[in-house]
């Protein structure tokens, strides 16, 4: 586990204003002066309220394999932000990024996920890219 | 006798009673910022001439999915877990402070995270999806959060009797029109929060709003809080819904107990039961699945 959290990039300058989980409980358990970004495969996207939660498998340096959970809002808020169920499949290999909790367990909110084709897909609309990293108009 | 009137009658009579029996500040209070906001509320309907007969044509036009402007605020000039707007009681500042130094150590909880409803009137700020449905004898305000729905009685009845009434979620609303303008009294709320990083508020708390649609993709609420035990004077806000203009966007069942992990701490904070650890429960596995609460043996 220590080499995962050799990836966290530690503390720094956040956008977090358009990352939404405020409604159903606070997230004082999580750093959000602190950041993650794990590659990895996805074992399960969970779209659910009143979070859902993105799961993804992620390989360490000892060939050893953890889960990651990634949360974020519920289906109306990720729909708003073009986050629909279907663009995360099971399987895919993705980069994600988020705030992990303090406690050091493998869990974060999610602020982006960067899929193969380069598109990124995030609450906030200034991260958001279109396929090959391309920007494309907020909606 | 009109339902409205029947608490200043039942007022008459315990001031007669008071007069051998001692009785609370609190109570005293309670009754005096009650009056307060129905006389806010019986004014109003007493300038619109007794509120607009609305018929199935006349009814203004509140159709679409709405949401709330400004996060949760419920002063939306003033953000979260900053100096309140609100004049508060000694004991409620006491309190506000006291969550504003918890959370700077890390320390917050919001019953939310038991999957209970918000309350009124925190509801007002609650985010997410919203819908009007709007009748001439009814208005339902639906809030996605918790599929709550919001009914405001405008078909000229008064409050719930004393004797019948009891605290709830939403609270008791009556209403009337002043044209296109929606004027509500509510009563019988539960205590709670305006939101985390917000004052308290108490069970006495009532409000008088005047909701109406300002632009074509605006609503606006125009609201006067009252609570004899958590405000030194009436609170006013004016909290406004935007219309969401995303295209086939639906408002669906919002189950709270499908995917909550969330739990208590022994120091009152915030923490997660992540997948795989003891006491997770799998989405998965809630309708079907193996496992769940056993039964005592």
């Amino acid at each position: 586990m220590k080499t995962l959290f050799a990836t966290l990039l530690g503390a720094g300058v956040l956008v977090v204003g358009a990352v939404h989980l405020s409604a159903h409980h606070s997230a004082i358990a999580y750093d959000r002066n602190a950041d993650v970004e794990l590659t990895g495969t996805i074992r399960e996207f969970q779209y659910t309220n009143p979070h859902s939660w993105l799961y993804v498998q992620v390989g360490d340096k000892t060939g050893q394999t953890v889960d990651w959970g990634f949360e974020a809002e519920g289906p109306s808020t990720l729909l708003l932000a073009g986050i629909k169920v279907s663009l995360l499949k099971p399987g895919e290999k993705i980069t994600v990024k988020g705030h992990p909790l303090k406690d050091g367990r493998p869990a974060a909110i999610l602020v982006s996920v960067t899929k193969a084709d380069g598109s990124v897909l995030s609450s906030d609309a200034a991260l958001r890219r279109g396929p090959g990293g391309k920007p494309i108009d907020a909606p | 006798m009109h339902v409205l009137l029947r608490p200043i009658a039942a007022g008459v009579a315990i001031i007669t009673v008071c007069l051998c029996v001692p009785r609370t500040v609190a109570a005293q209070e309670y009754e005096k910022w009650y009056k307060l906001s129905e006389q806010q509320f019986l004014e109003l309907k007493q300038k619109a001439r007794g509120g607009t007969k609305m018929t199935w044509d006349k009814l203004p036009d509140w159709t679409g999915v709405w949401t709330h402007d400004g996060g949760t605020r419920f002063d939306p000039k003033i953000p979260n877990y900053a100096p309140t707007s609100a004049k508060l009681t000694p004991e409620y500042r006491a309190k506000f402070e006291k969550k504003l130094a918890d959370q700077k150590q890390g320390v917050e909880w919001d019953h939310l995270s038991y999957c209970l409803p918000a309350g009124f009137p925190r509801w007002i700020t609650e985010p997410f999806l919203r819908e009007f449905i709007v009748r001439p004898e009814e208005v339902w305000w639906i809030n996605e959060q918790q599929s709550e729905v919001r009914r405001i009685y405008i078909d000229g009845r008064g409050h719930v009797p004393e004797d019948e009434a009891y605290a709830t979620w939403t609270g008791d609303s009556i209403g009337f029109w002043d044209g296109d303008t929606l004027v509500v009294h509510t009563i019988n709320n539960k205590e709670g929060q305006y939101n985390r990083g917000q004052p308290d508020y108490s069970d006495k708390v009532s409000t008088v709003e005047r909701i109406r649609k300002v632009s074509a993709d605006v609503i606006e609420d125009d609201i006067t809080v009252y609570d004899p035990l958590s405000l030194v004077e009436p609170w006013h806000v004016v909290n406004r819904y935007v219309r969401v203009k995303t295209p086939n966007l639906r408002i669906n069942m919002w189950s709270c107990e499908e995917n909550n992990n969330v739990v208590k701490t022994q120091d009152g904070s915030t923490q997660f039961i992540l997948k795989g650890e003891t006491g997770y429960k799998d989405p998965n596995s809630l309708i079907t699945g193996p496992g769940g609460t056993q039964a005592p043996k």
